[in-house]
């Protein structure tokens, strides 16, 4: 199991947080994300290492930005 | 912009549909149509996340990705002085999906109708109602 934690502009909200959980979601292998609006961070579980290409589109379809892979 | 005047409803429903038009409707800096409805000082609490200018300007982003569709249903407005409080549901379809928000809202807005502070506490409610409880859906 992995967990990547992303740094994501543009959230303001719990709904928020659902678009973009939702979308993160329907990459192959996440198991859960969570998101905290307020430090703009969302935590992805994962069974094996994520593309960031697959995060970064997942991202930016629900429409925010990812700005970082915070280590 | 209308100011706040003596039909806080309408002034609400305004505030919202022509912000949001704005955004949806030009190729505008989002930071020029933010400064338009807000005070620099701007603080908006939204289910206890706090947005200032500079995170409301970057919520317009999912805003004119996602490009919903917006109507607002007020059940009730109130205003004395600068101060308004509401109860709203916000009918809104994006991504193909619908959404029905109700909220509770307090704010103060500038004479020239600029929100100033905001707080506002959402739940979701059923899409076909409006979470008015006995309320036909239009």
């Amino acid at each position: 199991m992995t967990v990547s934690t992303y740094s994501v502009t543009g959230m303001a909200c719990g709904h928020c947080a659902e678009s973009v959980t939702e979308e993160l979601k329907r990459i192959a292998g996440v198991t859960a994300a969570v998101v905290d609006v307020d430090s703009g961070t969302v935590a992805v579980t994962s069974d094996g290492v994520l593309q960031a290409a697959d995060v970064r589109a997942a991202i930016e379809e629900a429409g925010y930005e990812l700005r970082t892979e915070q280590m | 912009m209308r100011t706040l005047g003596s039909d806080p409803e309408r002034f609400l429903i305004d505030f919202y549909t022509s912000f949001t038009e704005d955004l949806l409707q030009t190729d505008e800096d989002a930071a020029l149509i933010v400064d338009r409805y807000h005070t620099p000082d701007i603080v908006e609490i939204a289910d206890g996340h706090r947005l200032d200018r500079d995170r409301l300007i970057a919520h317009t982003r999912p805003v004119r990705k996602n490009r919903p569709t917006l109507r607002m249903e007020v059940h009730d407005a109130v205003a004395e002085g600068d101060r308004l409080a509401a109860r709203y549901t916000l009918h809104s379809s994006q991504r193909g999906k619908d959404l029905a928000i109700e909220v509770y809202f307090f704010g103060r807005f500038a004479p020239d109708g600029r929100m100033r502070q905001a707080h506002m506490t959402t739940r979701s409610v059923p899409v076909q109602g409006s979470g008015e409880r006995g309320q036909a859906t239009p």
